[in-house]
Protein backbone atom coordinates (compact mmCIF):
# COMPACT_ATOMS: atom_id res chain seq x y z
CA UNK A 1 0.00 0.00 0.00
CA UNK A 2 2.83 2.39 0.68
CA UNK A 3 3.84 2.29 -2.97
CA UNK A 4 0.43 3.68 -3.86
CA UNK A 5 0.65 6.34 -1.15
CA UNK A 6 4.08 7.39 -2.33
CA UNK A 7 2.80 7.55 -5.89
CA UNK A 8 -0.07 9.82 -4.86
CA UNK A 9 2.29 11.99 -2.86
CA UNK A 10 4.75 12.43 -5.73
CA UNK A 11 1.99 13.11 -8.26
CA UNK A 12 0.35 15.80 -6.12
CA UNK A 13 3.65 17.49 -5.32
CA UNK A 14 4.65 17.54 -8.98
CA UNK A 15 1.28 19.02 -9.97
CA UNK A 16 1.59 21.71 -7.28
CA UNK A 17 5.09 22.72 -8.37
CA UNK A 18 4.02 22.85 -12.02
CA UNK A 19 1.03 25.04 -11.21
CA UNK A 20 3.21 27.33 -9.11
CA UNK A 21 5.50 27.89 -12.11
CA UNK A 22 2.50 28.68 -14.29
CA UNK A 23 1.38 31.15 -11.64
CA UNK A 24 4.67 33.05 -11.84
CA UNK A 25 4.34 33.22 -15.64
CA UNK A 26 0.86 34.69 -15.28
CA UNK A 27 2.29 37.28 -12.90
CA UNK A 28 4.80 38.30 -15.57
CA UNK A 29 1.92 38.74 -17.99
CA UNK A 30 0.07 40.89 -15.47
CA UNK A 31 3.05 43.19 -14.98
CA UNK A 32 3.97 43.44 -18.64
CA UNK A 33 0.61 43.68 -20.37
CA UNK A 34 0.24 46.99 -22.11
CA UNK A 35 -3.49 47.37 -21.60
CA UNK A 36 -5.82 47.14 -18.65
CA UNK A 37 -7.71 44.14 -20.03
CA UNK A 38 -4.42 42.18 -20.07
CA UNK A 39 -4.02 42.65 -16.38
CA UNK A 40 -7.58 41.74 -15.48
CA UNK A 41 -7.30 38.59 -17.61
CA UNK A 42 -4.00 37.62 -15.96
CA UNK A 43 -5.43 38.03 -12.45
CA UNK A 44 -8.39 35.85 -13.44
CA UNK A 45 -6.03 33.15 -14.73
CA UNK A 46 -4.06 33.26 -11.51
CA UNK A 47 -7.24 32.81 -9.51
CA UNK A 48 -8.21 29.75 -11.51
CA UNK A 49 -4.81 28.13 -11.00
CA UNK A 50 -4.97 28.83 -7.27
CA UNK A 51 -8.35 27.08 -7.22
CA UNK A 52 -6.86 23.91 -8.71
CA UNK A 53 -4.01 24.09 -6.21
CA UNK A 54 -6.44 24.31 -3.28
CA UNK A 55 -8.38 21.30 -4.59
CA UNK A 56 -5.16 19.28 -4.89
CA UNK A 57 -4.22 20.28 -1.33
CA UNK A 58 -7.64 19.16 -0.12
CA UNK A 59 -6.86 15.67 -1.40
CA UNK A 60 -3.25 15.70 -0.23
CA UNK A 61 -4.14 16.50 3.38
CA UNK A 62 -7.36 14.41 3.40
CA UNK A 63 -9.40 17.40 4.57
CA UNK A 64 -12.57 17.64 2.54
CA UNK A 65 -13.71 21.06 3.68
CA UNK A 66 -10.96 22.96 1.84
CA UNK A 67 -13.02 22.72 -1.35
CA UNK A 68 -15.43 25.25 0.20
CA UNK A 69 -12.66 27.78 -0.17
CA UNK A 70 -12.54 27.06 -3.92
CA UNK A 71 -16.17 28.06 -4.34
CA UNK A 72 -15.67 31.25 -2.36
CA UNK A 73 -12.57 32.12 -4.37
CA UNK A 74 -14.41 31.63 -7.67
CA UNK A 75 -17.17 33.95 -6.47
CA UNK A 76 -14.80 36.65 -5.32
CA UNK A 77 -12.75 36.68 -8.51
CA UNK A 78 -15.94 36.86 -10.62
CA UNK A 79 -17.15 39.80 -8.54
CA UNK A 80 -13.79 41.53 -8.90
CA UNK A 81 -13.93 41.32 -12.70
CA UNK A 82 -17.45 42.75 -12.78
CA UNK A 83 -16.67 45.73 -10.55
CA UNK A 84 -13.32 46.52 -12.22
CA UNK A 85 -14.70 46.57 -15.76
CA UNK A 86 -17.69 48.66 -14.75
CA UNK A 87 -15.65 51.28 -12.92
CA UNK A 88 -12.96 51.49 -15.55
CA UNK A 89 -15.41 51.92 -18.39
CA UNK A 90 -17.07 54.75 -16.46
CA UNK A 91 -13.72 56.47 -15.89
CA UNK A 92 -12.71 56.15 -19.53
CA UNK A 93 -15.99 57.51 -20.85
CA UNK A 94 -15.95 60.39 -18.40
CA UNK A 95 -12.46 61.40 -19.45
CA UNK A 96 -13.50 61.13 -23.07
CA UNK A 97 -16.53 63.39 -22.58
CA UNK A 98 -14.50 65.95 -20.67
CA UNK A 99 -11.80 65.79 -23.32
CA UNK A 100 -14.38 66.45 -26.03
CA UNK A 101 -15.83 69.38 -24.12
CA UNK A 102 -12.58 71.18 -23.41
CA UNK A 103 -11.16 70.38 -26.81
CA UNK A 104 -8.00 68.50 -25.94
CA UNK A 105 -7.74 64.74 -26.05
CA UNK A 106 -5.64 63.21 -23.33
CA UNK A 107 -4.67 59.67 -24.25
CA UNK A 108 -5.92 57.01 -21.89
CA UNK B 1 -33.67 77.26 10.58
CA UNK B 2 -36.42 79.09 12.45
CA UNK B 3 -38.08 82.07 10.95
CA UNK B 4 -38.67 84.26 14.00
CA UNK B 5 -37.26 87.70 14.63
CA UNK B 6 -34.42 86.47 16.80
CA UNK B 7 -33.18 84.09 14.14
CA UNK B 8 -33.35 86.72 11.49
CA UNK B 9 -31.35 89.16 13.62
CA UNK B 10 -28.88 86.48 14.64
CA UNK B 11 -28.06 85.51 11.10
CA UNK B 12 -27.80 89.07 9.90
CA UNK B 13 -30.76 89.26 7.57
CA UNK B 14 -32.67 91.80 9.58
CA UNK B 15 -31.56 94.93 11.33
CA UNK B 16 -33.95 95.95 14.09
CA UNK B 17 -32.70 99.53 14.50
CA UNK B 18 -33.22 100.74 10.94
CA UNK B 19 -35.88 103.45 10.62
CA UNK B 20 -36.11 103.82 14.36
CA UNK B 21 -32.91 105.68 15.19
CA UNK B 22 -31.32 108.72 13.59
CA UNK B 23 -28.38 107.64 11.48
CA UNK B 24 -26.42 108.72 8.47
CA UNK B 25 -27.79 107.53 5.13
CA UNK B 26 -26.59 103.98 4.60
CA UNK B 27 -24.95 102.84 1.42
CA UNK B 28 -24.54 99.26 0.22
CA UNK B 29 -21.80 97.31 1.88
CA UNK B 30 -19.27 96.63 -0.82
CA UNK B 31 -15.72 95.72 0.14
CA UNK B 32 -13.35 98.49 -0.85
CA UNK B 33 -11.48 98.14 -4.13
CA UNK B 34 -8.09 98.36 -2.55
CA UNK B 35 -8.71 95.55 -0.14
CA UNK B 36 -9.97 93.17 -2.83
CA UNK B 37 -6.99 93.90 -5.03
CA UNK B 38 -4.59 93.34 -2.18
CA UNK B 39 -6.16 89.98 -1.35
CA UNK B 40 -5.88 88.83 -4.94
CA UNK B 41 -2.25 89.85 -5.16
CA UNK B 42 -1.51 88.00 -1.94
CA UNK B 43 -3.23 84.89 -3.31
CA UNK B 44 -1.19 85.02 -6.52
CA UNK B 45 2.03 85.50 -4.68
CA UNK B 46 1.38 82.48 -2.47
CA UNK B 47 0.45 80.39 -5.48
CA UNK B 48 3.68 81.27 -7.23
CA UNK B 49 5.71 80.64 -4.12
CA UNK B 50 4.25 77.19 -3.60
CA UNK B 51 4.26 75.97 -7.15
CA UNK B 52 7.38 77.59 -8.50
CA UNK B 53 9.68 75.33 -10.35
CA UNK B 54 13.06 76.34 -9.05
CA UNK B 55 12.34 76.42 -5.35
CA UNK B 56 15.50 74.99 -3.84
CA UNK B 57 13.92 73.97 -0.58
CA UNK B 58 11.12 72.06 -2.22
CA UNK B 59 13.44 70.10 -4.52
CA UNK B 60 15.73 69.24 -1.62
CA UNK B 61 12.79 68.12 0.48
CA UNK B 62 11.54 65.93 -2.32
CA UNK B 63 14.84 64.12 -2.71
CA UNK B 64 15.40 63.72 1.02
CA UNK B 65 11.84 62.48 1.47
CA UNK B 66 12.22 59.64 -0.96
CA UNK B 67 15.52 58.43 0.47
CA UNK B 68 14.35 58.87 4.06
CA UNK B 69 11.13 56.97 3.49
CA UNK B 70 12.97 53.99 1.99
CA UNK B 71 15.49 54.00 4.85
CA UNK B 72 12.75 54.22 7.43
CA UNK B 73 10.87 51.29 5.92
CA UNK B 74 14.02 49.16 5.79
CA UNK B 75 14.88 49.96 9.41
CA UNK B 76 11.39 49.14 10.57
CA UNK B 77 11.31 45.87 8.64
CA UNK B 78 14.68 44.79 10.01
CA UNK B 79 13.66 45.61 13.59
CA UNK B 80 10.53 43.51 13.21
CA UNK B 81 12.41 40.62 11.62
CA UNK B 82 14.98 40.59 14.43
CA UNK B 83 12.13 40.54 16.96
CA UNK B 84 10.50 37.62 15.16
CA UNK B 85 13.73 35.65 15.20
CA UNK B 86 13.75 35.88 19.00
CA UNK B 87 10.37 34.15 19.29
CA UNK B 88 10.38 30.52 20.44
CA UNK B 89 9.93 27.90 17.69
CA UNK B 90 6.33 27.09 17.13
CA UNK B 91 5.12 23.86 18.67
CA UNK B 92 7.86 23.32 21.22
CA UNK B 93 6.72 22.28 24.67
CA UNK B 94 8.22 25.19 26.65
CA UNK B 95 6.22 27.85 24.85
CA UNK B 96 4.43 30.24 27.16
CA UNK B 97 1.33 29.71 25.04
CA UNK B 98 0.94 26.00 25.71
CA UNK B 99 -0.22 26.12 29.27
CA UNK B 100 -3.17 24.57 31.02
CA UNK B 101 -5.72 26.84 29.33
CA UNK B 102 -5.20 25.47 25.85
CA UNK B 103 -4.95 21.93 27.23
CA UNK B 104 -8.36 22.35 28.86
CA UNK B 105 -9.86 23.77 25.67
CA UNK B 106 -8.59 20.90 23.56
CA UNK B 107 -9.43 18.11 25.95
CA UNK B 108 -12.78 19.22 27.22
CA UNK B 109 -13.89 21.45 24.34
CA UNK B 110 -16.11 18.95 22.59
CA UNK B 111 -17.70 17.75 25.79
CA UNK B 112 -18.39 21.13 27.35
CA UNK B 113 -19.50 23.10 24.31
CA UNK B 114 -20.89 20.33 22.13
CA UNK B 115 -19.26 21.73 18.99
CA UNK B 116 -17.20 19.40 16.80
CA UNK B 117 -15.28 22.43 15.50
CA UNK B 118 -13.33 23.39 18.61
CA UNK B 119 -12.41 26.82 17.24
CA UNK B 120 -16.05 27.84 16.88
CA UNK B 121 -16.75 26.39 20.30
CA UNK B 122 -14.02 28.55 21.70
CA UNK B 123 -14.92 31.83 20.07
CA UNK B 124 -18.64 31.52 20.63
CA UNK B 125 -18.81 29.74 23.94
CA UNK B 126 -15.72 30.13 26.07
CA UNK B 127 -14.82 33.61 24.77
CA UNK B 128 -18.18 34.75 23.52
CA UNK B 129 -17.76 38.21 24.98
CA UNK B 130 -14.71 38.91 22.82
CA UNK B 131 -16.65 37.99 19.69
CA UNK B 132 -19.37 40.35 20.81
CA UNK B 133 -16.77 43.10 20.86
CA UNK B 134 -15.72 42.18 17.34
CA UNK B 135 -19.25 42.40 15.97
CA UNK B 136 -19.60 45.78 17.60
CA UNK B 137 -16.39 46.91 15.93
CA UNK B 138 -17.94 46.12 12.55
CA UNK B 139 -20.99 48.17 13.41
CA UNK B 140 -18.95 51.12 14.68
CA UNK B 141 -16.81 51.04 11.53
CA UNK B 142 -19.92 51.37 9.38
CA UNK B 143 -21.10 54.28 11.51
CA UNK B 144 -17.74 56.03 11.06
CA UNK B 145 -17.78 55.57 7.29
CA UNK B 146 -21.38 56.80 7.22
CA UNK B 147 -20.43 59.99 9.03
CA UNK B 148 -17.59 60.66 6.62
CA UNK B 149 -19.16 59.75 3.34
CA UNK B 150 -22.87 60.41 3.49
CA UNK B 151 -24.22 63.27 1.42
CA UNK B 152 -26.16 66.02 3.15
CA UNK B 153 -29.88 66.37 2.95
CA UNK B 154 -31.29 68.84 0.47
CA UNK B 155 -32.08 71.53 3.04
CA UNK B 156 -28.43 72.06 3.89
CA UNK B 157 -27.21 72.58 0.35
CA UNK B 158 -26.07 75.91 -0.87
CA UNK B 159 -27.69 77.18 -4.08
CA UNK B 160 -25.62 76.15 -7.03
CA UNK B 161 -24.79 72.71 -5.71
CA UNK B 162 -26.33 69.60 -7.12
CA UNK B 163 -29.36 68.07 -5.46
CA UNK B 164 -28.84 64.92 -3.48
CA UNK B 165 -30.03 62.47 -6.11
CA UNK B 166 -27.94 64.18 -8.78
CA UNK B 167 -24.86 64.10 -6.60
CA UNK B 168 -25.40 60.46 -5.80
CA UNK B 169 -25.48 59.43 -9.42
CA UNK B 170 -22.82 61.90 -10.52
CA UNK B 171 -20.03 59.36 -10.21
CA UNK B 172 -21.85 56.72 -12.15
CA UNK B 173 -23.37 58.60 -15.07
CA UNK B 174 -20.93 57.21 -17.60
CA UNK B 175 -20.89 53.65 -16.39
CA UNK B 176 -22.56 50.91 -18.40
CA UNK B 177 -25.83 49.78 -16.92
CA UNK B 178 -28.30 46.95 -17.41
CA UNK B 179 -26.18 44.45 -19.21
CA UNK B 180 -28.58 41.73 -20.32
CA UNK B 181 -26.18 38.79 -20.12
CA UNK B 182 -25.06 39.75 -16.64
CA UNK B 183 -28.65 40.12 -15.49
CA UNK B 184 -29.72 36.70 -16.66
CA UNK B 185 -26.71 34.97 -15.16
CA UNK B 186 -26.95 36.91 -11.91
CA UNK B 187 -30.60 35.95 -11.67
CA UNK B 188 -29.47 32.34 -11.65
CA UNK B 189 -26.34 32.66 -9.52
CA UNK B 190 -27.40 34.96 -6.68
CA UNK B 191 -29.85 32.46 -5.10
CA UNK B 192 -27.12 29.81 -5.27
CA UNK B 193 -24.65 32.10 -3.54
CA UNK B 194 -27.17 32.96 -0.82
CA UNK B 195 -27.92 29.30 -0.19
CA UNK B 196 -24.22 28.54 0.02
CA UNK B 197 -23.72 31.40 2.46
CA UNK B 198 -26.54 30.15 4.66
CA UNK B 199 -25.01 26.66 4.54
CA UNK B 200 -21.64 28.00 5.72
CA UNK B 201 -23.26 29.99 8.56
CA UNK B 202 -25.38 27.13 9.82
CA UNK B 203 -22.50 24.68 9.73
CA UNK B 204 -20.21 26.79 11.88
CA UNK B 205 -19.94 24.27 14.64
CA UNK B 206 -19.47 21.23 12.42
CA UNK B 207 -16.99 22.28 9.76
CA UNK B 208 -14.84 25.35 9.23
CA UNK B 209 -16.92 28.37 8.47
CA UNK B 210 -19.20 30.08 10.88
CA UNK B 211 -20.65 33.52 11.08
CA UNK B 212 -17.81 35.61 9.70
CA UNK B 213 -17.12 33.77 6.47
CA UNK B 214 -20.77 33.01 5.82
CA UNK B 215 -21.64 36.65 6.31
CA UNK B 216 -18.95 37.66 3.86
CA UNK B 217 -20.41 35.29 1.26
CA UNK B 218 -23.92 36.68 1.68
CA UNK B 219 -22.52 40.20 1.42
CA UNK B 220 -20.77 39.24 -1.81
CA UNK B 221 -24.05 37.88 -3.16
CA UNK B 222 -25.79 41.17 -2.38
CA UNK B 223 -23.03 43.12 -4.10
CA UNK B 224 -23.39 40.91 -7.19
CA UNK B 225 -27.13 41.59 -7.27
CA UNK B 226 -26.49 45.30 -6.94
CA UNK B 227 -23.97 45.35 -9.77
CA UNK B 228 -26.26 43.46 -12.10
CA UNK B 229 -29.54 45.23 -11.42
CA UNK B 230 -28.75 48.72 -10.19
CA UNK B 231 -29.57 50.65 -7.05
CA UNK B 232 -33.28 51.16 -7.70
CA UNK B 233 -34.09 47.48 -7.65
CA UNK B 234 -31.87 46.71 -4.69
CA UNK B 235 -33.45 49.40 -2.57
CA UNK B 236 -36.76 47.66 -2.92
CA UNK B 237 -35.65 45.24 -0.25
CA UNK B 238 -32.54 46.65 1.37
CA UNK B 239 -32.83 50.21 2.61
CA UNK B 240 -31.30 52.07 5.48
CA UNK B 241 -34.16 50.98 7.71
CA UNK B 242 -33.45 47.32 6.94
CA UNK B 243 -29.82 47.79 7.86
CA UNK B 244 -30.65 49.53 11.10
CA UNK B 245 -33.22 47.02 12.29
CA UNK B 246 -31.23 43.94 11.29
CA UNK B 247 -28.06 45.14 13.03
CA UNK B 248 -30.01 46.27 16.07
CA UNK B 249 -31.77 42.97 16.55
CA UNK B 250 -28.67 40.88 15.92
CA UNK B 251 -26.50 42.82 18.34
CA UNK B 252 -29.21 43.05 20.99
CA UNK B 253 -29.77 39.32 20.89
CA UNK B 254 -26.07 38.69 21.25
CA UNK B 255 -25.84 41.17 24.09
CA UNK B 256 -28.75 39.64 26.02
CA UNK B 257 -27.31 36.19 25.50
CA UNK B 258 -23.71 36.64 26.49
CA UNK B 259 -22.86 39.96 28.09
CA UNK B 260 -23.27 38.64 31.60
CA UNK B 261 -19.70 37.38 31.44
CA UNK B 262 -18.51 40.96 31.82
CA UNK B 263 -19.74 40.85 35.41
CA UNK B 264 -19.40 37.23 36.40
CA UNK B 265 -15.98 36.62 34.89
CA UNK B 266 -15.16 33.03 34.16
CA UNK B 267 -18.15 31.55 35.94
CA UNK B 268 -20.46 30.32 33.25
CA UNK B 269 -24.17 30.65 33.69
CA UNK B 270 -25.92 27.57 32.41
CA UNK B 271 -28.24 28.39 29.55
CA UNK B 272 -31.11 25.95 29.62
CA UNK B 273 -30.53 24.76 26.08
CA UNK B 274 -29.30 21.14 26.07
CA UNK B 275 -26.09 20.38 24.27
CA UNK B 276 -27.40 17.60 22.09
CA UNK B 277 -25.35 15.05 20.21
CA UNK B 278 -22.17 16.44 18.70
CA UNK B 279 -22.32 16.26 14.93
CA UNK B 280 -26.00 17.04 14.60
CA UNK B 281 -26.89 20.46 13.36
CA UNK B 282 -29.14 21.38 16.29
CA UNK B 283 -26.50 20.91 18.92
CA UNK B 284 -24.12 22.91 21.08
CA UNK B 285 -26.53 25.23 22.79
CA UNK B 286 -26.44 28.87 21.85
CA UNK B 287 -23.72 28.62 19.19
CA UNK B 288 -26.13 28.33 16.25
CA UNK B 289 -28.18 31.48 17.02
CA UNK B 290 -25.03 33.44 17.78
CA UNK B 291 -23.53 32.37 14.46
CA UNK B 292 -26.63 33.64 12.70
CA UNK B 293 -26.40 37.01 14.48
CA UNK B 294 -22.74 37.46 13.60
CA UNK B 295 -23.40 36.44 10.00
CA UNK B 296 -26.17 39.00 9.62
CA UNK B 297 -24.01 41.82 10.99
CA UNK B 298 -21.11 40.95 8.70
CA UNK B 299 -23.32 40.70 5.60
CA UNK B 300 -24.94 44.07 6.28
CA UNK B 301 -21.55 45.66 6.92
CA UNK B 302 -20.06 44.44 3.64
CA UNK B 303 -23.01 45.65 1.60
CA UNK B 304 -23.06 48.95 3.50
CA UNK B 305 -19.40 49.66 2.77
CA UNK B 306 -19.85 48.98 -0.91
CA UNK B 307 -22.99 51.11 -1.21
CA UNK B 308 -21.46 53.97 0.77
CA UNK B 309 -18.37 54.09 -1.38
CA UNK B 310 -20.33 53.93 -4.61
CA UNK B 311 -23.28 56.09 -3.84
CA UNK B 312 -22.72 58.01 -0.64
CA UNK B 313 -25.79 56.59 1.03
CA UNK B 314 -27.96 53.54 1.19
CA UNK C 1 -5.77 -3.70 -5.01
CA UNK C 2 -5.64 -3.70 -8.78
CA UNK C 3 -8.74 -1.52 -8.76
CA UNK C 4 -6.86 1.10 -6.74
CA UNK C 5 -4.04 1.15 -9.24
CA UNK C 6 -6.50 1.44 -12.16
CA UNK C 7 -8.14 4.37 -10.43
CA UNK C 8 -4.73 5.95 -9.91
CA UNK C 9 -3.75 5.58 -13.55
CA UNK C 10 -7.00 6.89 -14.98
CA UNK C 11 -7.03 9.82 -12.55
CA UNK C 12 -3.43 10.68 -13.34
CA UNK C 13 -4.11 10.63 -17.07
CA UNK C 14 -7.07 12.98 -16.76
CA UNK C 15 -5.23 15.31 -14.36
CA UNK C 16 -2.24 15.49 -16.69
CA UNK C 17 -4.50 16.42 -19.62
CA UNK C 18 -5.92 19.20 -17.45
CA UNK C 19 -2.47 20.49 -16.51
CA UNK C 20 -1.43 20.38 -20.18
CA UNK C 21 -4.42 22.60 -20.95
CA UNK C 22 -3.18 25.08 -18.39
CA UNK C 23 0.28 25.02 -19.96
CA UNK C 24 -1.21 25.68 -23.41
CA UNK C 25 -3.25 28.52 -21.98
CA UNK C 26 -0.24 30.29 -20.47
CA UNK C 27 1.75 29.73 -23.65
CA UNK C 28 -1.06 31.23 -25.69
CA UNK C 29 -1.37 34.18 -23.37
CA UNK C 30 2.23 35.05 -24.08
CA UNK C 31 2.44 34.46 -27.79
CA UNK C 32 -0.63 36.12 -29.21
CA UNK C 33 -0.30 39.66 -30.38
CA UNK C 34 -3.57 41.33 -29.55
CA UNK C 35 -5.51 41.59 -26.32
CA UNK C 36 -8.69 39.91 -27.51
CA UNK C 37 -6.76 36.87 -28.74
CA UNK C 38 -5.00 36.58 -25.41
CA UNK C 39 -8.33 36.76 -23.67
CA UNK C 40 -9.60 33.95 -25.87
CA UNK C 41 -6.66 31.78 -24.76
CA UNK C 42 -7.24 32.61 -21.12
CA UNK C 43 -10.92 31.73 -21.29
CA UNK C 44 -9.93 28.25 -22.41
CA UNK C 45 -8.09 27.66 -19.16
CA UNK C 46 -10.89 29.06 -17.04
CA UNK C 47 -13.46 26.56 -18.25
CA UNK C 48 -11.86 23.57 -19.94
CA UNK C 49 -8.66 23.43 -17.88
CA UNK C 50 -10.28 23.56 -14.51
CA UNK C 51 -13.14 21.29 -15.63
CA UNK C 52 -10.86 18.46 -16.70
CA UNK C 53 -8.51 18.89 -13.72
CA UNK C 54 -11.35 18.75 -11.24
CA UNK C 55 -12.88 15.70 -12.95
CA UNK C 56 -9.50 13.99 -12.51
CA UNK C 57 -9.50 14.95 -8.83
CA UNK C 58 -13.05 13.68 -8.48
CA UNK C 59 -11.88 10.30 -9.76
CA UNK C 60 -9.19 10.32 -7.06
CA UNK C 61 -11.50 11.19 -4.25
CA UNK C 62 -14.26 8.73 -4.93
CA UNK C 63 -17.97 8.97 -4.37
CA UNK C 64 -18.38 11.37 -1.47
CA UNK C 65 -19.30 14.89 -0.50
CA UNK C 66 -15.96 16.36 -1.57
CA UNK C 67 -16.61 15.29 -5.15
CA UNK C 68 -20.01 16.96 -5.06
CA UNK C 69 -18.41 20.20 -3.92
CA UNK C 70 -15.85 20.02 -6.71
CA UNK C 71 -18.67 19.49 -9.18
CA UNK C 72 -20.36 22.59 -7.80
CA UNK C 73 -17.14 24.56 -8.35
CA UNK C 74 -17.09 23.45 -11.99
CA UNK C 75 -20.76 24.36 -12.42
CA UNK C 76 -20.26 27.81 -10.94
CA UNK C 77 -17.22 28.48 -13.10
CA UNK C 78 -18.94 27.32 -16.27
CA UNK C 79 -21.69 29.86 -15.63
CA UNK C 80 -19.55 32.73 -14.42
CA UNK C 81 -16.49 32.56 -16.65
CA UNK C 82 -18.17 33.33 -20.01
CA UNK C 83 -19.79 36.38 -18.41
CA UNK C 84 -16.33 37.55 -17.26
CA UNK C 85 -15.02 37.15 -20.81
CA UNK C 86 -17.99 39.08 -22.18
CA UNK C 87 -17.43 41.95 -19.75
CA UNK C 88 -13.70 42.17 -20.44
CA UNK C 89 -14.30 42.10 -24.19
CA UNK C 90 -16.88 44.86 -23.83
CA UNK C 91 -14.37 46.93 -21.88
CA UNK C 92 -11.72 46.39 -24.53
CA UNK C 93 -14.03 47.18 -27.43
CA UNK C 94 -15.30 50.36 -25.81
CA UNK C 95 -11.97 51.79 -24.71
CA UNK C 96 -9.66 50.83 -27.53
CA UNK C 97 -8.90 53.63 -29.91
CA UNK C 98 -7.33 51.50 -32.62
CA UNK C 99 -9.81 48.67 -32.66
CA UNK C 100 -10.34 48.72 -36.43
CA UNK C 101 -6.68 47.99 -37.00
CA UNK C 102 -6.99 44.34 -36.07
CA UNK C 103 -10.67 43.65 -35.81
CA UNK C 104 -13.63 43.97 -38.14
CA UNK C 105 -16.20 46.22 -36.56
CA UNK C 106 -19.68 46.22 -38.01
CA UNK C 107 -21.77 49.33 -37.48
Amino acid sequence: MTALKNAYHILFLAALIFLALMLICCLIRAVRGPRIADRIVAVNMMGTMVMVMIAILALLLHEGYLVDICIIYAMISFLAVIVLTKVYMGVYRERHERGNKTGDNDPV
Amino acid sequence: MKNNRFARWFYGEDDTLIDKVEMKPQKERTPPERQVRRLMQEHERLHEHIYEDDNRKLWLFDKIYRIASVLFCLTFISILLVTVSWLPPSGSANNPGSNEVSARYIEKGLQETGAVNIVTGMILDYRAFDTFGESNVLYVATCAVLILLRLDHDEKRKPGDLTRSEAESNDRIYEPKNDMILQKVAGFLVPLIMIFGIYVILNGHLSPGGGFSGGAIIGAGLILYLNAFGFAKTERFFTEKTYKWVCFFALTFYCLAKSYSFFTGANHLESGIPLGTPGAILSSGLILPLNICVGLVVACTMYAFYALFRKGGF
Amino acid sequence: MVLEWIRFIIGTAVLLVGLATFALEVFGAFRFHFVLNRMHAAAMGDTLGIGISLIGLMIFSGWNFTSLKMFLVVLFLWFASPVSSHLIARLEAATDEELTKYCEVED
